[in-house]
């Protein structure tokens, strides 16, 4: 524990990426194994669930700090982060021996799951006296689940590739889905060799930067391959021995979702891995995204919502065939192996090929373009021909080239802290617009102020709240933001009935009064809304509508 | 009765608390005839009023403070002196050289203002001292349990390891605190043995109050351009952190040292290598410690987090009041 308590602090303080490489590569190799497999698992995005309820831990640390339940809170509300408040209301008074992690976790944490309140209280009081202050922070941290320390999983790859000297795409397909501690080593995941490992996962996925300049700069039209850039959910559907496997950006294994994807991959060679992206598709063709979400969250679906809600898997790249990595090959190579093997597929085979858009010149694409909201798309990728497949978001190779958002100015009507760097300025925000004489709220938007604003907003927030409701913070309506946003949905969640999809912060409208703000009749409008749908938990995508966790 | 007296010893006024018995501000805003002056914060000792008075040791700091103008008297600690129909006297309050707690007495009912004040022990300041008293006005920045600090040994510890890592490495450490009172704080705690001390002139002018109060510091140099800093630590005030100034110290690994540090939040919101828990204001025990031990019947609250601990302290028994927050701000610069 203190070795790995040394390791959070060190990142924690550290500002460069180099240096948490560094710190973790250090860490890696002198570290124990049975105690770094466990960091090694946090850092890839893993908690453990049921261990406690924050509500519990507050109770706790009431009790053990003497201090009221409100006092907890508002010192919450002040540090913004549950597991330092804890950490500092939790007083220490006599230096303690140190434990390891790993059994801190098997014989302290892990048993408080079947525990009752009085036994888990029990064993916190207890972890608490066997810990040193200095290892307090990041034992809450991992208990509370809010362990990332700044460190991207794509860092631990290559701090971890540089402790087993192997490529650290190899280090990020092992520790790529579901894994614990038990039943993967770290010896095992520095292993070179371990080949059929490999074949199940997905390779790291290679991604595209937003395009900035003017398309013209990119040369010459014929060098890029342009195709839709569809609104679905980013996968990898692997094919092994007669087995599929399909991956989603967030490294989870979804194809239980998704059966009728899975069964028809049997059909297709074996050793096989293509990246596309999953989209409702009926008879008809392409759906809204907002008929995908119908199918999203279902481990397994019945055959009503199967037959309902049909799904379809777009491939536009292959990685794998017949058990040779591909990755190297041109993208142009690429698409010419892809195309003879899913040349001879049914029209109605839930797996298809995303098709090319082919034009002599950047203006004609220009306006062809200009038809992506109609036909559901959200623009054009560019990709360069001669690429090969990276991981990640590499210049230069792939692009998004996406139609303008909409834009409407909106009220803040509430606040809630931030988290990490933000973690105590309200920097979330309830966004609402005029219904008749009301503000009904209709976003939710975290992104696109600056720091310096963040505080002058944070301050406005401070001094204008009017009521609490939990985290959340009603806030006396003043403050006009320009929020840009990709389209409109029926949602149950939000009072006005509708829900925006990616809306984030374009800027602050100082030059505005809340009187100015847009109407919900006009959102309305703008979007189009396509169909109704409810759902009762929110689904996580990232900003980029790639589902993140199921 | 009682409540006539007290209306006659504090109201609030715009220009911040006021004594009607003794006609005279404490730490005011605007112009005034006459000021008492808690200690040498410039948001707490302002220039342009008329008469000053403050204790002993913080007239050499008040006076850089406010410059040429106005007439400035001074009493020592604990010496009671009559103005108009009240009794004042300066106790220490332990927050930097020359701080303290303003004691008014009239018709037997005893009032203390406290300023901002640390009960913890601090080499270059007079140590606190509690004071009995009917009222207290008290400060409450850093009111609530989250804030608890540690020894100033452990700090200076902190600091020393610091700047003997950034010499190892080749670098310089720039150390930002606030230029009067916690620099000078932190120049007490440094090993001189490790390399040259440098201080911005914010820090460097009130240098010689402090000796000369006899407050034992390091030598410490002036910042002078084209030089070769390497290995060497820098005290600067925050203002200058983003300035021009500090381009001559390219490389440096930076530090800031103040109670807010204590939060992760606002450390990494400064962008700092290290954030060292430094503060000369009471952390949530000792306010706790001190208003309860003042025996006052009353609390009244300024600067800071004044619901929390009203409410704290409300529950525990003890009656609170939280004074008007335009007049009294949270003190940033700490």
């Amino acid at each position: 524990m203190k070795e790995f308590a040394k390791l959070f602090h060190d990142l924690d303080q550290s500002t460069k990426t180099n240096d948490r490489i560094e710190l973790l590569v250090n860490y890696f190799s002198t570290a124990n194994e049975d105690d770094s497999i466990w960091v090694c698992w946090f850092l890839s995005g893993n908690r453990i669930k049921g261990a406690i309820k924050t509500g519990e831990l507050r109770l706790f640390s009431s009790e053990r700090s003497g201090l009221p339940l409100w006092l907890i809170e508002e010192s919450h509300d002040r540090v913004g982060d549950l597991a330092e408040t804890i950490s500092l209301l939790i007083g220490k008074k006599r230096k303690s021996q140190s434990i390891s992690l790993n059994k801190l976790i098997t014989e302290y944490v892990e048993p408080m799951i079947s525990l009752n309140l009085d036994g888990r209280r029990e064993m916190i009081f207890k972890i608490w006296d066997l810990l040193t202050e200095y290892e307090l922070l990041p034992f809450h941290k991992l208990l509370t689940g809010g362990f990332r320390m700044g460190v991207s999983k794509g860092n631990l790859c290559k701090a971890l590739a540089r402790v087993g000297n192997v490529e650290s795409s190899l280090i990020a397909q092992k520790i790529a889905g579901d894994w614990s501690p038990r039943n993967l080593s770290l010896a095992e995941i520095l292993d070179p060799v371990d080949q059929e490992e490999r074949f199940c996962k997905p390779f790291p996925f290679c991604l595209a930067h937003p395009l900035q300049e003017d398309v013209k700069k990119l040369g010459d039209v014929g060098d890029w391959q342009v195709e839709w850039k569809w609104d679905g959910i980013r996968a990898q559907l692997i094919n092994r021995a007669g087995s599929g496997m399909i991956w989603s950006r967030g490294d989870e294994s979804v194809g239980h979702s998704f059966p009728e994807i899975l069964e028809a991959g049997k059909w297709l060679p074996g050793d096989l891995c293509l990246d596309g992206e999953i989209l409702a598709w009926g008879k008809e063709g392409l759906r809204s995204f907002s008929r995908l979400q119908k199918r999203l969250g279902r481990k397994e679906p019945g055959p009503t919502i199967l037959k309902r809600e049909p799904v379809r898997f777009q491939a536009y790249d292959i990685l794998r065939l017949n058990g040779e990595d591909l990755r190297r090959k041109t993208l142009e190579e690429r698409r010419q192996i892809m195309e003879e093997v899913m040349s001879s597929l049914p029209n109605d085979f839930p797996i298809g090929l995303s098709d090319q858009v082919r034009e002599n010149d950047w203006a004609q694409l220009s306006m062809i373009r200009e038809e992506s909201r109609k036909r559901g798309v959200e623009g054009f990728m560019l990709k360069k021909k001669d690429s090969i497949y990276q991981a990640g978001r590499v210049k230069g190779a792939w692009y998004k080239w996406k139609i303008d958002p909409f834009v409407a100015d909106m009220v803040v009507v509430s606040a809630q802290l931030g988290h990490g760097k933000r973690s105590n300025l309200y920097s979330d925000y309830t966004l609402a617009v005029w219904d008749e004489k009301e503000l009904v709220s209709v976003a939710k938007a975290y992104s696109g102020l600056t720091d310096d604003e963040i505080e002058k907003v944070d301050r406005y927030v401070r001094k204008n709240i009017t009521g609490k409701f939990g985290p959340v913070r009603s806030v006396r309506p003043g403050l006009v933001f320009e929020i840009a946003f990709e389209g409109a949905r029926g949602s149950s969640r939000h009072k006005s009935g509708v829900a925006l999809r990616f809306p984030r912060i374009n800027r602050w409208r100082k030059d505005k009064d809340i009187k100015e703000a847009d109407s919900l009749e006009t959102i309305r409008g703008y979007a189009g809304m396509v169909d109704e749908i409810e759902l009762k938990d929110g689904i996580k995508v990232d900003n980029e509508g790639n589902l993140m966790l199921f | 009765m009682k409540s006539l007296i007290d209306k006659s010893i504090l109201t609030v006024r715009r220009e911040g608390l006021y004594c009607p018995a003794g006609d005279f501000y404490i730490d005011p805003k605007g112009r005034v005839e006459n000021a008492l002056i808690t200690h040498a914060h410039s948001d707490h000792a302002r220039a342009g009023h008329k008469n000053y008075l403050c204790s002993d040791s913080s007239r050499e700091l008040l006076r850089i403070r406010i410059g040429k103008d106005g007439v400035l008297e001074s009493l020592p600690f604990g010496k009671s002196q009559k103005i108009r129909d009240v009794y004042v006297s300066f106790h220490p309050a332990g927050h930097i050289l020359g701080s303290a707690q303003i004691r008014i007495e009239l018709k037997g009912m005893v009032w203390v203002v406290s300023g901002d004040y640390k009960p913890q022990p601090d080499r270059t300041s007079e140590p606190f001292e509690l004071i009995k008293c009917h009222r207290f006005i008290s400060e409450c920045t850093f009111g609530l349990p989250v804030y608890k600090w540690q020894p100033e040994e452990v700090i200076h510890k902190e600091i020393n390891n610091w700047w003997k890592k950034n010499k190892e490495d080749g670098k310089i450490s720039l150390l930002f605190a606030y230029s009067l009172g916690k620099a000078q704080r932190v120049l007490a705690g440094l090993d001189p043995s490790l390399g040259i001390v440098y201080a911005h002139n914010a820090v460097h002018s009130f240098l010689n109050a402090y000796k000369n109060a006899g407050v034992e510091l390091p030598e410490v140099k002036k910042v002078e351009k084209q030089k070769d800093y390497n290995g060497s630590i820098i005290l600067a005030p925050p203002a200058v952190e983003d300035s021009s100034w500090t381009k001559n110290f390219r490389g440096a690994r930076r530090g800031f040292a103040s109670g807010w540090m204590a939060i992760r939040g606002p450390r990494k919101r400064k962008n700092v290598d290290r954030g060292f828990v430094l503060s000369d204001h009471a952390d949530w025990s000792g306010l706790i410690d001190v208003i309860t031990g003042t025996g006052a019947e009353k609390i009244m609250m300024t600067h800071g987090n004044g619901e929390s601990i009203s409410r704290y302290l409300t529950e525990k028994g003890i009656k609170t009041e939280v004074l008007a927050d335009s007049v009294f701000q949270r003190e940033e610069m700490e």
